[in-house]
């Protein structure tokens, strides 16, 4: 059986590049954030530390986020190549990390 | 916060995981101990912040092995539900633990760390028949890998899933609990159990290392145990870290790099060990 692996390819590239990418969109943001931060401290305009704040918050999020859509996305791969088995695997693994949060909630 | 502690904070995550990089290793092991010893933060404080460094690291170096076709995804997603298992139950005990305890088993993870340190890896001995009715084949887990010193591709069979899975389920436990990427218990798993050639357990556990620290760091949170001031200039020096690291892996030389390093571990072993004795020589941890 031809299994995903085996083409090096659109799937794994499509996996790659989400997570390259969304690495360096958290980063940029937290980079900005910590930028804002520090010009507030030159300037001394106090509304720039909250926006600051605000997109470190964010950036964080989004690093968390993207191994769970990272998931997601496998989810809807093995379902597109009707691999139904991992189509349940990928739906069992978020289901946890869901009950996980849900605990933390 | 001010900005001086919070380019600290980078600047010491972006050292621990350049170094940490040089060598192949995550440095999340690195963070929590210099932020307790070096940043007076609560343990709990430490771990929920390093667990976002873990994710990150984990994002950030995955590409270049998927399109090396080193990392097998399949695998990947099948040990996952044992981790994420794993690192939900990490989440409910990390409340009742006491953090004496915590300590302790940080020091005894560092230990395992030093020593797998020193200890060289070895290519564990393939599985070569496979049984087609074991999980591996059943769920289509065999594979291959381009191995370019061969210049072709090499098949690997998977071997003893069901105890592989029992194995990753201890290593999400200990990651959510300490906040580390538990690459120092997912490793000998991936040898001695799922006997994978090296690169793809290497590949396939860095991989799995974001999904699992996904499934804590949601729920810290959710919880409101992360604080962004320290888990964002954390996170974002441990990424860049760790890709410069990867770059410099080559250009020095890895034995002695390699004992200075085991040597610091054993230290921080030693200090975790005196906090949950409640001996502080130094820094202020809780």
């Amino acid at each position: 059986m031809n299994s995903l692996i085996n083409k090096p390819d659109r799937h794994d590239g499509i996996i790659a590049g989400l997570l390259w990418y969304g690495t360096l969109i958290a980063s940029a943001v937290i980079m900005i954030g910590i930028m804002l931060g520090a010009l507030t401290q030159i300037d001394g305009a106090p509304n720039l530390v909250q926006t600051g704040q605000a997109l470190i918050t964010l950036g964080v999020v989004i690093f968390v986020l993207l191994p769970i859509i990272r998931v997601a996305l496998m989810l809807v791969m093995f379902a597109h190549a009707r691999n139904y088995v991992y189509t349940a695997i990928a739906a069992l693994v978020l289901a946890i990390i869901g009950v996980g949060v849900l605990l933390g909630l | 916060m001010d900005i001086a502690t919070l380019f600290w904070l980078f600047a010491a995550a972006f050292g621990a995981s350049m170094l940490g990089g040089m060598l192949g290793m995550a440095s999340g092991i690195f963070i929590v101990p210099i932020l307790i010893i070096a940043f007076g933060v609560d343990i709990h404080v430490a771990i929920a912040a390093s667990i976002v460094s873990v994710i990150a690291c984990s994002c950030g170096s995955a590409a270049p092995f998927l399109k090396g076709r080193l990392t097998n995804i399949k695998l990947a997603i099948v040990l996952e539900t044992a981790t994420t298992l794993g690192a939900v139950t990490g989440v409910l005990l990390i409340g009742i633990i006491p953090t004496p305890i915590l300590y302790g088993l940080f020091a005894v993870i560092l230990v395992l760390s030093a020593q797998q340190m020193m200890a060289r890896r070895r290519e564990p001995a393939r599985a070569i028949l496979s049984d087609p009715q074991s999980l591996a084949s059943r769920l289509d887990l065999h594979s291959s890998f381009p191995d370019r010193q061969l210049g072709k591709d090499v098949a690997y069979q998977v071997a003893r899933v069901p105890l592989g899975l029992s194995l990753m389920y201890g290593a999400g436990v200990i990651s959510a609990l300490l906040g580390i990427g538990s690459g120092v218990l997912k490793i000998p798993a991936m040898d001695t159990a799922l006997r994978l050639p090296i690169k793809v357990s290497s590949a396939t556990s860095n991989f799995m290392i974001g999904v699992t620290a996904a499934a804590s760091g949601g729920a810290y949170l959710v919880r409101g145990d992360i604080d962004m001031n320290i888990a964002g200039p954390v996170a974002l020096g441990s990424v860049v870290g760790a890709l410069a690291g990867a770059r410099l892996l080559m250009k020095l030389p890895a034995d002695k790099l390699r004992i200075l390093f085991a040597v610091i571990l054993v230290a921080l072993a030693i200090q975790m060990l005196m906090s949950a004795l409640g001996i502080h020589l130094w820094g202020a941890g809780s």
